[in-house]
């Protein structure tokens, strides 16, 4: 794939680079590259791989630019907020390199869709902020025997590691599996803004790498970034032979969506706002233990009055506290609930596997309590 | 010179970020203990709770963690640790 003049104009600094060159700019070229996620990982990465001249690039996307991502996520500005991800991700990488092709994928990758999202693509970079999604994304890579570049961040921490088949370990072989709630995510725990920028820049730097064939890449290595110590590890891991999806005997063959928590249905009676509502103001009916799972920061800065606060990371270890405050109080039902509903789900997956019972759930969480119920309360 | 007895071998701990709610904000730590082990005993307690959050009741390491000693591996609690070890808690990250 040969070069046009503008494209030599363009992108002369890397022609001037032995590494690169022709070839290597024309490989570039040749490249289809997907990313997952246009957040904070994503912005940097796809801009960067824009403008190195990627011939193809794939961005993935269901949600909306809100205005709280303006200060990491570079892709977009203020004129954005509302609109679709992926579109404004379409348009400001058009804008940047004319010459180069971008796919706006605005779907949620599933089970169903992801392996053949991913079978169009040469290397899959990971900046998703969901865990399902990474890991289903890692599955799909093995499966469809697709380099991966993932990343993740939390506060001032990052991480980068590359899985190349064949070649390497997998994201599974170095963290088996995680539950969500026991990790926590960045609105939960909040992030540096120039945080991504630095690992979205390193996941850019591995993709180039791996198309044009030089350096070394982060294969069974995995780069540890803390930007407050201002300072980088590196670690050394292995291929799992249990690994269940790239060991010897894998347990995952085929990719199913993961479920939104370990409980089934029945186990757990889902609240709306207006329902707990009612219910709160009606104890002889169901007198409610609320559980408020966020961290103590969240907590502080405002919760519903008589609430119990054991962050979900501490749920686990803290578990009696509930029957204790349920004897304490004369409730018969603990309500979990947190920001949005995440953590909340995952509380109840523990406290059912460790005993609870009768557990109630507020869907949409607290910021859904302010929307329908009270607009005075805060939400942190 | 006495050698120094292993259970009192103070090495030093990174700590992952979404760990430092126990260790006061704190990145490095120092620990005692001869082993991983003693280490994560020695940590949980000066820092209770954080153990918990690395190893089951299983005394299994938890799935989204892993342990090093300075860059090599560790995929067990017996791991021996020496004084000029680093310990590195290392916690999956979900960020995006």
């Amino acid at each position: 794939m040969s070069l046009s003049r503008a494209e030599q104009a363009r992108y002369q600094r890397h022609l001037s680079l032995q590494e690169i060159g022709v070839a290597g700019q024309e490989k570039l070229k040749a490249a289809h590259v997907l990313v997952v996620g246009a957040g904070g990982l994503g912005s940097p990465a796809t801009l960067y791989l824009a403008a190195a001249g990627v011939g193809t690039l794939g961005v993935v996307d269901c949600d909306r630019v809100e205005v709280s991502n303006l200060q990491r996520q570079i892709l977009f500005d203020s004129a954005s907020v509302s609109r679709p991800k992926a579109e404004a991700a379409r348009a400001r990488l058009a804008a940047l390199n004319p010459e180069i092709h971008v796919v706006a994928h605005a779907v949620e990758l599933r089970a169903a869709n992801v392996r053949e999202i991913v079978r169009a693509y040469d290397v899959v970079l990971d900046g998703t902020d969901r865990l399902t999604t990474r890991y289903l994304v890692n599955d799909a890579c093995v499966l469809e025997r697709k380099p991966l570049v993932a990343a993740a961040i939390h506060r001032f921490e990052g991480q980068a590691m590359t899985y190349v088949p064949g070649r390497g370990p997998c994201y599974r072989c170095l963290f088996a599996d995680a539950i969500e709630g026991m990790v926590p995510n960045c609105a939960e725990a909040g992030v540096l803004g120039v945080l991504p920028g630095v690992m979205g820049a390193i996941q850019a730097t591995e993709a180039i790498k791996l198309i044009t064939g030089v350096g070394t890449p982060l294969i069974g290595r995995l780069l540890a970034y803390d930007a407050l110590d201002m300072r980088t590890d590196e670690f050394s891991f292995q291929r799992r032979t249990d690994c269940a999806v790239c060991g010897d005997r894998p347990t995952i063959t085929e990719l199913r969506d993961a479920a939104p928590a370990c409980m089934s249905a029945e186990e757990i009676r889902h609240l709306s706002p207006a329902g707990l509502r009612e219910l709160l103001g009606n104890p002889a009916r169901d007198s409610l233990l609320i559980v408020d799972v966020r961290e103590p920061h969240e907590f502080a800065f405002g919760h519903l009055p008589g609430s119990l606060n054991i962050p979900v990371g501490q749920i686990e270890h803290r578990l009696q506290e509930i029957p204790s405050a349920l004897a304490r109080t004369g409730a018969l039902t603990p309500v979990f609930l947190c920001r949005s509903g995440a953590r909340s789900m995952a509380a109840c997956a523990i406290a059912a596997r460790g005993g609870i019972r009768s557990i109630a759930h507020l869907d949409g969480g607290l910021l859904a309590w302010q929307a329908e119920c009270d607009e005075t309360f805060e939400v942190a | 010179m006495s050698e120094q007895p292993l259970s009192d071998v103070k090495c030093t701990v990174r700590v992952a970020s979404p760990l430092r709610s126990y260790t006061g904000g704190a990145s490095t730590v120092d620990a005692d203990g001869a082993t991983l082990s003693d280490v994560l005993a020695d940590l949980d307690r000066r820092f209770p709770g954080i153990r918990f959050r690395m190893i089951d009741e299983q005394d299994r390491i938890r799935r989204h963690i892993r342990l090093f000693v300075n860059t090599r591996e560790a995929n067990a609690l017996s791991e021996p640790v020496a004084v000029s070890d680093t310990v590195h808690l290392i916690c999956a990250l979900s960020g995006g």
